[in-house]
């Protein structure tokens, strides 16, 4: 398994999909088009695998600055890459 | 000397390892060994040291500890005496000695016996002679590996052997229990037979443990006679006094109902003693009247009080300021009459058994600030609820208070339908739940039925946002970041990452829309999203969509995605 899944969690993770949360999305922003029901999973998996990237993203310029703290400015530094990264 | 001891110690135990050895000694004869003294005295004395100590030994610790206590102190004495006796060296006289030291010998041998010996010798110093002649008598049929396993054993055990035999001797004497109550099995094993079974007291013990068990909620029995009793006496005494109560009672509780927003108002401080002293009564009212079906309520009363009790303080604010408008707009027959519309309806709704009883205090707050002359009226008007009521009942002790005012204020037994059970349920709560509040509350209930439990708290949650399911999910995925990054991180940067899957948002759902429309689709389906991530690099030769599924979802949602076969030739799901 990826490193990822077997991180030690001190704080319990909801691992469920707010599928609600994405159809809602979804429909907000294309009405006229329409969601499959595994689709909203998939969504969901990309989602993840996006926050994970970012957030290590983050770590890495975090550490650059040799900061042990999370800051505003290594988050959108690490946005910029990813999203760029994330664009189909 | 010597003689006169051994003949004090064989008096008090008769079939004793001593008594036996005074036989030996008068029917033997004297003789006078030729032997040194050293040697022969070593020599017999352990000779006759290993028969006597095995069987001083094997008589359980009573004796080696009476011998003991005894040995000691005449020890010292037979030391004496044995080195005056040592230039005339005959067997009997070493028996003699022996008898009069075997205690000590007996003490030196086992240890493990004199470990246990001096702690419960305190206990068990009483019980040693109704032991002692039970135990005695099978020594012979005890073997020295026995009592070695004896004493090798736990200690423990032995001590809670001996306070079972102390247990014994309580209830014999019908003294009181101080100990485990568990060794009475034991016990018995114990006086039976001495083949000690170890491994039977264990689980009596802990079977027959109070601390281990579970202990049922301690629940004081109410006694329907006494209260009964007091229930008369007391309306009486409340007849008067009653109005006088009840009209700052009713007065208090308004004024803080519209001042006070705590969940817990305590405005009747000063009230509060005399309310307790209404209470008890209207209890003992309450007592009398509900002599009908008290299972059936207790059944109902327990669940409910457990529920209704946080919702208590919860509804109090809420229903106050509704009950004090009805109070202020009603007066008494009228409002009794709308009050018992009111009071049918919840009870129709089902939820209405607290607010019924609300309700009904609620009309004796309104009744008392009229003239008592229509009280009477209420009365009836109230005992008549209180017939239906009976169906439903309060379970909250403010349910229960309420009852009590009117029950108070009727000043007779008929009312207040509530069962015992109300008075065990309000004796356990009533006291623990603060009863100013349940007083502030007699005024005004919340008609509002029970399952809106926290609308009425003090919090202004105001206009629901329209970003907050929107941002509920987002949150969401922040807190996956979070955690992901596994460290610390500011406030503003958790809002940039908001801002960012907003962004991505935007951004995923346009390229779904493209690929759905390259497809010539107006549904996104599962092969967009697959390309969508191949285009993100997620997906490649190597790493298949599979295997991230498989990584990263929870094992439900894998089962949705990819197809597996099931039984009777089936793929679920359906490609």
């Amino acid at each position: 398994m990826a490193p990822s899944t077997t991180v030690s969690q001190r704080k319990k993770i909801k691992r469920k999909a707010p599928r609600g949360f994405l159809k809602r999305v979804f429909k907000r922003q294309k009405p006229h088009l329409r969601l499959e029901t595994s689709g909203d999973l998939l969504v969901h998996l990309n989602c993840l695998l996006f926050v994970q990237r970012l957030a290590e993203e983050s770590r890495m310029s975090a550490f650059e600055n040799k900061c042990g703290v999370i800051k505003k400015e290594h988050v959108q530094a690490a946005a910029k890459v990813i999203l760029k990264k994330s664009r189909g | 000397m010597a003689e006169a001891m051994a003949d004090s110690y064989s008096q008090d135990s008769e079939p004793t390892t001593r008594t036996l050895l005074r036989r030996v000694l008068d029917t033997a004869d004297t003789r006078t060994p030729q032997r040194r003294r050293s040697a022969g005295i070593g020599a017999q004395k352990s000779l006759l040291e290993t028969p006597s100590s095995r069987r001083l030994s094997s008589s359980t610790k009573t004796n080696a500890r009476r011998r003991s206590q005894r040995a000691r102190s005449i020890g010292r004495l037979a030391h004496v005496q044995t080195s005056g006796h040592l230039e005339e060296q005959t067997p009997r006289t070493l028996l003699k000695n022996i008898l009069l030291t075997a205690p000590e010998s007996s003490i030196m041998m086992p240890e493990s016996v004199v470990k246990p010996v001096p702690t419960p010798q305190v206990v068990q110093s009483s019980r040693q002679e109704s032991i002692r002649g039970s135990l005695e008598l099978q020594l012979p049929e005890l073997e020295p590996p026995t009592t070695l396993a004896l004493g090798l054993l736990a200690p423990g055990r032995r001590k809670r052997k001996l306070r079972l035999s102390v247990f014994q001797q309580g209830i014999d004497q019908g003294l009181p229990l101080s100990q485990e109550p568990c060794g009475n099995t034991s016990a018995s094993s114990l006086t039976s037979s001495l083949n000690l079974t170890f491994a039977t007291p264990l689980q009596p013990q802990s079977v027959h443990r109070p601390g281990l068990a579970r202990r049922p909620p301690t629940r004081r029995a109410v006694d329907v006679g006494a209260f009964l009793q007091d229930l008369q006496d007391t309306s009486l005494a409340l007849a008067s006094p009653g109005n006088s109560l009840r009209t700052p009672v009713a007065t208090l509780p308004t004024d803080t109902v519209l001042e006070d927003t705590q969940p817990f108002s305590q405005p009747l401080v000063g009230h509060s003693p005399s309310v307790y002293h209404s209470l008890p009564c209207l209890s003992y009212t309450e007592a009398k009247d509900a002599e009908k079906a008290v299972s059936h309520r207790t059944q109902r009363s327990g669940p409910k009080l457990q529920n209704h009790s946080p919702v208590k303080p919860a509804q109090l604010l809420a229903g106050k300021s509704k009950k004090v408008d009805a109070l202020a707009m009603s007066f008494p027959n009228t409002s009794s009459a709308i009050a018992g519309e009111d009071e049918v309806e919840p009870l129709q709704g089902g939820v209405g058994e607290n607010a019924e009883e609300r309700m009904e205090e609620s009309l004796s707050v309104s009744e008392v600030k009229d003239t008592t002359g229509t009280q009477g009226s209420v009365r009836t008007d109230k005992s008549d609820r209180n017939e239906t009521s009976e169906a439903v009942e309060a379970k909250e002790p403010e349910g229960s208070s309420g009852d009590e005012n009117i029950s108070g204020r009727t000043a007779s037994p008929e009312l207040a339908s509530s069962t015992t059970e109300f008075l065990q349920a309000r004796q356990l709560q009533f006291l623990e739940s603060a009863p100013p509040p349940s007083t502030a509350i007699l005024s005004s209930e919340p008609l509002e039925p029970l399952p809106t439990r926290l609308p009425p708290r003090a919090r202004t949650l105001g206009p629901r946002p329209r970003q907050d399911p929107h941002k509920t999910g987002l949150n969401h995925y922040v807190k996956l970041f979070s955690f992901y990054a596994k460290m610390p991180m500011e406030k503003k940067a958790l809002e940039m990452v908001e801002k960012c899957l907003d962004k991505y948002f935007q951004h995923l759902c346009d390229d779904l829309e493209v690929f759905a429309a390259h497809a010539g689709r107006k549904t996104v389906r599962p092969e967009d999203l697959e390309l969508l991530m191949r285009r993100q690099g997620l997906v490649n030769d190597q790493v298949s969509l599979h295997v991230l599924v498989e990584r990263h979802l929870p094992l439900e949602y894998r089962q949705l995605l990819i197809p597996c076969a099931f039984s009777g030739n089936t793929v679920f799901p359906a490609q």
